[in-house]
């Protein structure tokens, strides 16, 4: 992706780091630093624990434990002030420690990412508030990568979909916002759902909002600087519902980086494998690899002495990774043994006879960099080899077996024997649901019949404590029971009244839209369906709809393929959805587009010619996921961004990454009925 | 015109300027004498506060009530603030101009934007007991001596946070001052007390004594830069010291008997002394000036000189600064002076203008940069025009030339021009005005409710004019006696199409003077919702309130409202509020799932969401631990949802439940194992796995388990007690509803691969192939064959020959002779 000056991951991640060691610098003296689980991770992005140390930090703990201990003076939590909870605990732990230290303590709340009413409500009444320190830390987006950030807020798929409490899409709003105050506005806001309405709707009311906050905040004395004018450098922003896709979610993403998630999990763009599988961590960290789960890992757990566990590194600074993970698992063989071949010869070059000096010394300068591949390799070999025996296992060729049918739009019912196997041979849960819930969100619901049939089978397999299961994932709308057509306001309280189609209507998108490839080319990939070896997901398919008119059009229609593309204008016209309206009323939830123009026509026109003239320029276009995105939809779009050529780049961004076990987790019962 | 040097004077080495500002200041009734003063930094206002320890002549009744009294330094009185409670003990103001005043009893009140109304805060308790004797400030602090020598600093004013300092030892404190946290090493403040014969210097951790024996000292004041102190000894002496102690720079005898009644610094090389009505300004290397006042004299210390304040003038003193020295020192021979003086030829149509031009040819650029610092300067209009002129005249030479300073000291001047004017009374320097910034400066006129200047000079300086229409909005609310409407018209059409007016800051300066009609009105002007939430709280429209904080989508402020609304309406009332609001409600349960599950209940019960509600008692049977709580709750649980027929399945799920529980009791008696907490598949796979088989059985037909799982169960309890014989025992089985490959792969898959091999035959609805790779991976490569034999399958017969081993391979090549043959 070509570089530019506009929108820079690298901005964001230095802003962030600023930020908090200016805060931790704040507060004099050597600190204890209480921190939230959940943003250990993003945290550890972005500073080093050696760096913590280098400002204060002694020691760090988990807020959740509860055990922060009274060795400093300063103590400085970091947690997020939005959730009562939250707050509540650390006044609490506050209290514990003044009860119990003997020396006077400084405390300090650094909030992520704002100071809430709520918080000064909770703080006050429990009576700490006058004695804390209380400061912001507006930790946004994180970038994963350079071209995806994340909100890194885990909890937001069972917040927005399951609680229906839309404060991540505020948030989303607010990050969203803050990027167009440096880039200029959004020309044209896209998307498509109701929540994606909702985050739409917020961006222009903030918008007009900003206005007067930029004047009326004592601190911000310059309000040129916000000059509401179009970005000449972002085109638009395509906000995709996660609740308009959620089978993408639910089938087992089949890309190198999917597989990985689904099968170790990766949190916050490390995976953490058992060491028997890649041999324990070398004690000397020369290579980047090693040198880069080591540094990351202990931003939080001072160096973990855990031998079993082995974290990995998995982004970009690794070369061979970024080679591998958008690939289709089933060529991940083939380019591994490419590589190893390559460095083999690579290496033996050095053999070769009669060098001179200066080819020696080149091959010695080399060596670092072949040492950090060749350790790579091994790492990745070993993973590979790994995922393979998952995906050569019996249950994991019947789960795709049946989500392949499903996807293929095959009649549900012929995948209901496997499904009560997978029950009866205890199958893990999640896999389970993740099929039922697949079913019913592509067919609109199960049958009733059906419905009551599998909870009886996964109630009696699994325990009745997923009665709550059950109904969690049916308020969420994974699992619902199929109303005959006409009682369309069913599920949702909240549901519109502009008409939109309330359930996708499957068959009709799958076809209109061409969401299964038959003759899908995994090595040499040809559409983006070979994410998932078939099934093009949805949401990919919708941003396609804006960026790829005339690719779109064709696949779904072959014969007006000419048509299409003697008019390759509409390629470059700025994105709409026009020439899809049909498909898009037939899914679920509302549409969005809207224009968003400056106050100034002068001074945008202005800002345009300054500009350049639009021609030499990388246009940018912003697909944010509200209620998160899968890496087999990230490796669709770079693959899309790779079709698009230079003159045009995607930026992905989210509330945070998901996967199915993730979706489907959010609505399980946790506990059972054992007795303790 | 009088000369510009008119005023200089040398001290040692140095020129040192004393400018007349304002003549006339304060009436002459005006005891200076009898009061207490303190100035804004940056030539703010001056606050004046009679001084209760000094008698002072009886005036009748009117005046009795202490007032503190802000004037401009042109002696304009700009507010008399009546002081009705405390006796005050200390003045200061900080950098944006807040006025606080300190009372005994430690309650400090924030005066904000020379405005009427205050902000209070206490220093604590401590401050209550022992009485507060002096404050000393900064920029954005101070730190309050009480009588008991404790030490108390507030650093900010949003939200103040009284911190007591170490402990200093006790003992009559001579003098005392402060270095501002921005200037010690350890970035908090530091306060230097003198006691006995030495000075302590306490920070926030500890107090360190100095050591020094030549006290006890008069007074102490610090540098603007924190760099030096000066010190007054006992024997009239001052004293010029780094601020770390280490290095005495110069000394000065005064030679005066009484003390000084104050030291101050001038700038950051001069210390000035006063007494009544005689000054000393103390320059480098104890060199000296004298000054004498007809009147008494008070001195306020500013970061880049000093304003002396008598009843009849207001005079800056201050070093000439370095840009002024060039041009306008007797015999200078600089650029900028030759270009001044060229100028000067100009005017007289000399032709000595060009020789001059000439002479500076080399160094010309820099002359005009030095003409136009040098203008910046000036005090005196004629000056200042006269230097331009010379920058002007000077650039216009050049060829090459950035005009940048020049254009912005134009318009600096301009605005300095103007504010310094006697009625408005701000004489800024140039360094103030740059320390201060534009931006400040406006918000220093509208303080003083010069709305037409402060417009003219956003304008002039391109800056939003907004805060300037809300804050007049806000003094019209404040004091306009017309009826509510007419004045919430009046300022609705007046700020009608100006952009970024807040009116909820209005509407809030309205409600604070009691209007709560007045606020509503205006508050609908608002268009951020967000922002009408607090005053809407506050004037009592809750479900407005609420209203607008879903509107802004603010979770925060719904959360805020909802907190609110709990606490004052009853628990019907605020169910009915929310239960309109589906974004509240949600809300609602999601806080109320982690605490408060009575409130859910309630809230459940009410809107009559019986599944919640019964998934409610769900969860919290789970949380039980004792079996009889639990049934009861599941109970209740499924009691809920009898009435209705939609949820049937539930109830019957419910039940089951509560029957599993029976059974597996049951069964917990019989066996001594521990059953409670597994499913239904998980207890029978234990009972077989136990050799339980009829136990198993009954659970099977009691839950209605199918066939096929019931098997699968079984075969896999089986495989992991390796029974194999049971297993063995089941091939001879007919029929088994799941198929014989489940068999065949789970008992592979333990590692039983002969075991496994007698399934294979089983397999009838399988293909040849897949029969023989099942044999292959038993081992059986000549079963496999036989096979393929059986079904003439040539090529897998040859591909078998390349696995098999010793005797194997003859057997396979027999077995291809055999078929060979019958294929041709």
């Amino acid at each position: 992706m070509a570089p530019t000056a506009t929108l820079d991951a690298s901005d964001i991640t230095e802003k962030a780091r600023r930020d908090l060691l200016q805060l931790l610098e704040g507060v004099r003296g050597k600190k204890n630093l209480v921190i939230e689980k959940s943003l250990a991770g993003p945290v550890g992005l972005f500073v080093k624990f050696s760096t913590l140390q280098e400002y204060g930090v002694d020691k760090v703990f988990f807020l959740e434990n509860n055990n922060v201990d009274s060795t400093q003076r300063n103590v400085i939590f970091l947690a997020r002030g939005e959730k009562a909870r939250q707050v509540q605990a650390i006044a609490e732990q506050i209290k514990r420690v003044r009860r119990e230290s003997k020396q006077d303590h400084e405390f300090s709340i650094f909030w992520v990412p704002r100071r809430t009413l709520v918080s000064d409500q909770i703080l006050e009444e429990t009576g700490v508030l006058g004695e804390v320190n209380v400061a912001e830390f507006q930790m946004y987006f994180v970038p994963l990568e350079k071209t995806v950030l994340s909100l890194e807020m885990d909890d937001a798929f069972s917040d927005i979909y399951l609680r229906r409490d839309p404060t991540a899409i505020f948030l989303a709003a607010r990050a969203l916002m803050l990027l167009q105050k440096s880039q200029g506005l959004f020309p044209r806001i896209l998307g498509k759902g109701e929540n994606a309405k909702s985050l739409a709707n917020m961006l222009l009311h903030m918008r007009a909002e900003e206005d007067i906050d930029a004047s009326s905040d004592p601190s911000n004395a310059h309000v040129h600087s916000f000059d509401l004018t179009p970005s000449a450098t972002i085109d638009n922003l395509i906000i995709i519902d996660r609740e308009v896709d959620f089978p993408t979610v639910l089938l087992t993403q089949l890309t190198y980086e999917g597989l990985i998630d689904e099968t170790f999990g990766i949190q916050n763009n490390q995976t953490e494998v058992d060491s028997s599988i890649t041999g324990a961590a070398p004690s000397q960290p020369p290579p980047q690899q090693t040198s880069g789960a080591n540094s990351q890992a202990p931003a939080v757990q001072p160096p973990a002495p855990s031998a079993l566990k082995r974290k990995i590194l998995l982004d970009s600074t690794d070369k061979l990774y970024t080679q591998l993970r958008d690939a289709n698992f089933a060529i991940v063989g083939t380019l591994l043994s490419r590589v190893a071949r390559r460095l083999q010869s690579d290496y033996d070059s050095r053999h070769k006879a009669n060098q001179s000096i200066n080819e020696l010394r080149e091959f010695v300068n080399k060596l670092p960099s072949y040492q950090a591949e060749q350790a790579s390799l091994k790492i990745h070999i070993s993973l590979a080899d790994e995922l393979k025996k998952v995906t050569n296992g019996d249950l994991f060729l019947r789960v795709l077996e049946v989500q392949q049918n499903l996807a293929a739009g095959a009649d549900p019912s012929t995948v209901h024997e496997i499904i009560e196997e997978l029950i009866a041979r205890d199958c893990s849960l999640t896999t389970v649901l993740r099929l039922l819930c697949l079913e019913s969100c592509v067919s609109g619901g199960l049958r009733q019949r059906d419905l009551e049939h599998f909870k009886r089978q996964v109630l009696q397999g699994y325990g009745y404590q997923h009665l709550l299961t059950f109904a969690a994932l049916e308020k969420i709308g994974l699992l619902i029971p199929r109303v005959s057509a006409g009682a369309g306001a069913y599920l949702n309280p909240l549901a519109n009244p502009s008409g939109a189609a309330t359930v996708t209507d499957y068959n009709l998108v799958r076809k209109s839209l061409k969401l299964f490839v038959d003759d899908v080319n995994e090595s040499e990939p040809n559409d983006i369906a070979y994410v998932f070896s078939g099934y093009a997901p949805l949401s990919v398919r919708l941003v396609q709809c804006i960026l790829q008119k005339p690719y779109l059009a064709q696949l779904t229609n072959p014969r007006t393929a000419p048509a299409a593309n003697s008019q390759p204008s509409t390629a470059t016209a700025s994105g709409n959805w026009k020439g899809f309206e049909d498909v898009l009323a037939r899914i679920k939830g509302p549409t969005v587009d809207e224009v968003q123009k400056g106050h100034n026509a002068a001074a945008s026109q202005a800002r345009k010619t300054l500009q350049g003239s639009g021609g030499g320029q990388v246009k940018t276009s912003i697909v944010f996921f509200l209620g998160g995105v899968t890496f087999a939809e990230i490796a669709a779009l770079r693959y899309i961004d790779g079709q698009l050529g230079e003159k045009r780049r995607l930026i992905v961004a989210t509330t945070s990454m998901i996967k199915g076990d993730t979706a489907v987790g959010a609505g399980m019962e946790g506990r059972s009925f054992k007795m303790r | 015109m009088s000369k510009p040097t008119a005023d200089w004077e040398k001290v040692g080495d140095r020129f040192y300027r004393k400018t007349q500002l304002y003549t006339d200041v304060f009436d002459q009734d005006l005891e200076l004498e009898n009061h207490v003063i303190a100035g804004a930094p940056y030539s703010g206002a001056v606050a004046l506060y009679r001084d209760e320890d000094k008698l002072h002549a009886y005036r009748g009744t009117q005046t009795a009530k202490p007032t503190i009294d802000i004037y401009s330094c042109a002696g304009k009185l700009i507010r008399s603030l009546n002081i009705d409670k405390g006796i005050v003990k200390a003045l200061g103001w900080s950098e944006d101009e807040t006025l606080l005043v300190i009372t005994t009893d430690g309650t400090v009140r924030c005066y904000h934007n020379l405005q009427n109304d205050f902000t209070p805060f206490t220093l604590g308790h401590s401050a209550e007991e022992h009485g507060v004797r002096a404050c000393r400030f900064w920029l954005s602090g101070f730190v309050a001596l009480l009588n008991n020598n404790a030490l108390i600093a507030v650093t900010r004013y949003d939200e103040p946070r009284p911190k007591l300092l170490a402990t200093p030892p006790s003992g009559d404190v001579a003098s005392w001052a402060i270095i501002p946290p921005a200037y010690t090493l350890s970035r908090s403040v530091e306060v230097l007390l003198a006691t006995g014969k030495t000075i302590y210097v306490v920070d926030a951790s500890e107090c360190e004594d100095r050591m020094l024996e030549n006290g006890p000292f008069k007074h102490i004041a610090v540098s603007p830069n924190g760099n030096f102190i000066a010190l007054y000894t006992d024997d009239s002496r001052v004293w010029v010291i780094s601020s770390d102690f280490q290095n005495r720079l110069s000394e000065y005898n005064s030679r005066v008997k009484t003390p000084p009644k104050d030291m101050q610094w001038c700038g950051n090389n001069a210390v000035v002394l006063a007494w009544e009505d005689e000054v000393h300004m103390v320059g480098p290397n104890g060199a000296a000036s004298k000054y004498f006042y007809d009147s008494w004299v008070h001195l306020i210390a500013d970061t880049d000189g000093i304003r002396i304040i008598t009843n009849d003038v207001c005079e800056f003193l201050q070093k000439v600064p370095d840009a002024s020295e060039e041009t306008f020192r007797l015999g200078s021979t600089s650029p900028a002076s030759v270009l001044l003086d060229a100028v000067d030829l100009l005017e007289k149509k000399s032709p000595k203008a060009d020789d001059n031009i000439q002479l500076i040819r080399p160094n010309l650029d820099e002359a005009v940069d030095t003409c136009v610092k040098a203008a910046g300067q000036e005090y005196s209009i004629h000056w200042q025009k006269q230097l331009l002129k010379a920058a002007s005249y000077g650039k216009s030479v050049l060829d090459l030339f950035n005009s940048d300073d020049f254009v912005d000291m134009c318009e600096t001047l301009r605005v300095l021009n103007a504010v310094r004017f006697y009625e408005i009374g701000l004489p800024l320097s140039y360094e103030q005005y740059m320390r201060l910034t534009p931006e400040r400066l406006i918000q220093r006129l509208v303080n003083r409710q010069e709305y037409l200047l402060a417009l003219k000079v956003s304008d002039f300086l391109r800056l939003p004019l907004n805060k300037i229409y809300v804050h007049w909005a806000r003094q019209k609310v404040r004091s306009a006696n017309a009826d509510e409407e007419s004045i919430c018209k009046d300022i609705v059409h007046r700020l009608d199409g100006k952009r970024g007016i807040s009116f909820e800051e209005i509407a809030r300066a309205a409600y604070d003077e009691g209007r709560s009609k007045l606020a509503i009105e205006l508050l609908d002007n608002e268009p951020r919702a967000g922002k009408q939430v607090p005053l809407l709280l506050s004037v009592g429209e809750e479900s407005l309130a609420l209203d607008k904080a879903v509107e802004s989508g603010d979770t925060d402020l719904v959360f805020y409202v909802l907190l609110h609304l709990k606490k004052k309406l009853t628990l019907a009332n605020f169910f009915r509020t929310i239960n309109s609001r589906p974004m509240a409600t949600a809300l609602v349960e999601a806080s109320a799932a982690y605490g408060d599950r009575e409130l859910l209940k309630d809230l459940y019960y009410q809107d009559d969401r019986r599944l919640d509600g019964s998934n409610l008692l769900l969860t919290e049977a789970l949380k039980q631990s004792d079996s009889q709580h639990r049934n009861d709750k599941l109970k209740v649980a499924a009691k809920l949802l009898q009435d209705s027929r939609e949820h049937t399945f539930q109830v019957k799920a419910i039940d089951e439940t509560q029957r599993l529980f029976r059974i597996q009791e049951v069964f917990e008696k019989d066996l001594g194992e521990s059953f409670v907490g597994l499913s239904v598949n998980e207890t029978i796979y234990k009972l077989i796995k136990s050799g339980n088989i009829k136990r198993s059985q009954k659970v099977q037909s009691e839950f209605k388990v199918a066939e096929k799982t019931y098997w699968w169960i079984r075969l896999r309890a089986l495989i992991s007690r390796r029974d194999w014989r049971e297993l063995e025992e089941m091939s001879k089985t007919r029929k088994s509803p799941i198929g014989w490959e489940p068999f065949f792969n789970e008992i592979l898959g333990a590692g039983n691969a002969k075991l496994a091999s007698l399934y294979i035959p089983k397999c009838t609805n399988l293909t040849v192939p897949e029969r023989i790779e099942m044999w292959i991976k038993c081992g059986l490569i000549t079963k496999g064959a036989e096979e393929a034999l059986k079904a003439k399958d040539m090529s897998s017969l040859e591909m078998l020959k390349n696995k098999a081993t010793g005797n194997a391979v003859h057997e396979i090549e027999r077995m291809i002779a055999q078929l060979a043959p019958s294929r041709r």
